[in-house]
């Protein structure tokens, strides 16, 4: 009797878990699927492609495609593939990434820690920065960064992306600090410390979480931007994804969907990697502060 | 000298609330000074104001002599123990306690040496290397004294330090910190809500009410000469009763009439407690007796002028260990009375209480300040 109902239990315990993962995972083959087409038709020929199915394997498996998308494929009329703009665009990322985070992580320090009279104002105008659309400031931008002498230059781009960018890091930090109690900082201050002393020894290096957060949201921003690049930039300054769309829409000759499938893996493989090495993370600090700790 | 004076303090926030109204208190070189009052009572404001964490809008306030009312928190020579122990999360607990010998820079051999001393005057020399996140809430606790100590400075301040221990902690670094006070004839000022904290600790209480010191003195005087209802109600536990009561002059004396919830009218002598009642002949005023001065009857102080016997009908009784807390009605109004365990009568039997005047306070039904 006993066991009856025990193994009764049993099934269909195994029916309910059988059937979530039948849905997990055909979710995720869904997810991966243009992935996969991307990675397969990358190491194709030509013919291969012509000839076979979307997701079937290269019948011969060829690397060139690869080496043709980083040094010798037309984008334009120049023709020496996008392995240069994806150093530019390692040139705008980092110090855009770092600038901008810094400054976030002072402005959010100085919003909980230091309120001064308007802050609160301040910091509900500096909200607002998110919500403005790209294309609001192009004009405004394109401006400024003449008067500036910056106009078509990496720093001039840098500049752009910190701008935009510091309205969401100061959100995250903000947001992180607020949580954190206010007598630490009274505490270091009787201790003696000073502004900077207390945020460089008391609230840093606690502060990991949140610059993860904000260091792959800022990377996958700044990397992923195409309307800045191709509006700021120009010819030796553009990032990779414009590099990426003038190889994609070069309209002489056939079009290499082996040698595009390869370059667009290359234009997205350090967001890729940036989620996966601190993607777990970017899941903790998120949701840090919503329980207490 | 002084150790502390704080002379006239006012403070308003944002040009309209007025959280301290002109305080006044001076304390000596080591003494142990409470605030203590409900919460929203300004005690707070008033401990961040010495400790230089917020502004003041006018006064002074003066350590040691010096007018420190300018001064940045570092200037001032004192230090914190925190509600919340604020212990520096990353840092482990060696250097929680060095932190600020270094921000001092004092040399690292010497701060090696200062942490190690208070380690060992608390007894936390074994947590040294923890992080604060590894430590008990008692341990916290120890560290953030420790802190303080490691300093030695002019002024401690304690902002109710013991709020986030569990009840039989608190009553240990109640001890401990008393004891602590004692060893090391420190000045220290503590916030609390807590009064018998502040009866077991202080030697000057400023109890403190809307921005108002109501009353300061030491426990003894602020418990037995309250200065009005509020002082003598938020001290002691349990509370004062308040019986409004007509005066009345009887052979030349004045009395104070109590009607029992039967309706037996008892006449109280106030003997010389009733100094400055004269004038108040003929009117109700509001007599205070503390519940351990209503008790059962006892043959050896019966025969005292000051006290009475009352019979009546007893309505709760709750014992709680070591005496019990029966509760009567005289003149309308709830009455406590602490009685021993072994004299309570069940509820609702009538039982005699003897009342002792000598301790008696009264107050003035309309101002309530005490006459």
């Amino acid at each position: 009797m006993v066991n009856h109902h025990m193994a009764q239990r049993t099934w269909g315990f195994w029916i309910n878990r059988g059937i979530i993962h039948a849905l997990l995972i055909s979710a995720a083959l869904f997810y991966l699927l243009p992935l996969v087409v991307m990675l397969l038709t990358s190491f194709k020929t030509m013919d291969d492609i012509r000839a076979g199915n979307l997701i079937s394997f290269p019948a011969e498996f060829v690397i060139e495609p690869w080496i043709k998308a980083w040094s010798s494929a037309c984008t334009g009329v120049k023709c020496e593939g996008v392995g240069s703009y994806f150093f530019n665009s390692v040139q705008i990322v980092v110090p855009a990434v770092l600038i901008s985070t810094a400054l976030g992580a002072i402005n959010g320090y100085v919003l909980t820690k230091w309120r001064f009279r308007g802050s609160e104002l301040f910091f509900g105008l500096l909200l607002f920065g998110c919500f403005i659309p790209f294309q609001v400031v192009l004009l405004p931008m394109a401006q400024t960064l003449g008067w500036l002498g910056i106009a078509n230059t990496t720093t001039g781009l840098v500049l752009v992306h910190v701008a935009y960018g510091v309205a969401f890091t100061t959100l995250f930090f903000r947001n992180f600090y607020v949580n954190i109690p206010s007598e630490l900082v009274k505490a270091a201050q009787l201790d003696g410390a000073g502004f900077f002393k207390i945020f460089w020894r008391i609230l840093l290096p606690i502060s990991g979480p949140i610059i993860v957060v904000t260091i792959i949201w800022q990377t996958t921003q700044i990397w992923n931007d195409f309307l800045f690049g191709v509006v700021y930039g120009s010819g030796e300054t553009q990032p990779i994804t414009v590099a990426l769309n003038n190889l994609v829409n070069t309209s002489t000759g056939v079009k290499e969907y082996n040698v595009h499938m390869a370059a667009a893996i290359i234009a997205g493989l350090p967001t890729l990697l940036v989620y996966v090495l601190a993607g777990k993370y970017f899941v903790r600090g998120l949701t840090a502060g919503s329980v207490k700790g | 000298m002084a150790a502390l004076e704080i002379d006239n303090v006012r403070k308003v926030f944002g040009g309209k609330t007025e959280v301290l109204k002109g305080i006044n208190i001076s304390i000596e070189n080591g003494e142990f000074l409470i605030l203590v009052g409900p919460s929203g009572c300004g005690k707070s404001t008033l401990m961040n104001s010495i400790a230089g964490l917020e502004s003041i809008t006018d006064g002074q306030i003066r350590i040691g002599g010096e007018d420190v009312s300018g001064r940045s928190p570092k200037d001032r020579d004192i230090a914190m123990v925190f509600q919340s122990y604020a212990l520096y999360p990353s840092m482990n607990v060696r250097d929680n306690i060095a932190f600020g010998l270094e921000m001092r820079k004092v040399p690292k051999e010497d701060r090696l040496n200062e942490v190690n001393r208070v380690a060992k005057m608390l007894q936390i020399e074994h947590l040294l290397d923890r992080k604060p996140s590894q430590l008990s809430g008692g341990q916290r606790q120890r560290v953030a004294m420790g802190r303080a100590l490691a300093r030695k400075p002019k002024i401690y301040l304690f902002d109710e330090p013991l709020s986030n221990l569990d009840a039989k902690l608190r009553v240990e670094m109640r001890t401990e910190i008393k004891k602590l006070h004692q060893n090391l004839g420190t000045t220290i000022v503590y916030v609390t809500h807590d009064q018998i904290e502040a009866m077991t600790l202080a030697d000057r209480i400023a109890v403190m009410k809307d921005g108002i010191v109501q009353q300061f003195g030491t426990p003894q005087e602020i418990y037995d000469e309250p200065a009005n209802i509020f002082v003598a109600g938020f001290m002691g536990s349990p509370a004062m009763n308040f019986i409004p009561a007509p005066i009345q002059k009887e052979q030349g004396q004045l009395v104070a009439k109590v009607t029992t919830a039967g309706g037996q009218t008892y006449s109280l002598p106030l003997g010389k407690r009733g100094e400055n009642l004269e004038k108040y002949e003929g009117r109700k005023v509001i007599l205070g007796v503390r519940p351990e001065r209503i008790s059962e009857v006892n043959i050896t102080e019966v025969e005292r002028e000051d006290v009475v016997v009352v019979k009546t009908k007893t309505e709760i009784v709750e014992p709680t260990g070591p005496d019990t807390l029966i509760h009567i009605t005289l003149n309308g109004v709830e009455v406590g009375c602490r009685v021993a365990p072994d004299s309570a009568v069940k509820a609702g039997e009538d039982m005699e209480f003897m009342v002792d005047l000598s301790k008696a306070v009264f107050f003035d039904s309309e101002t309530e300040a005490r006459i």
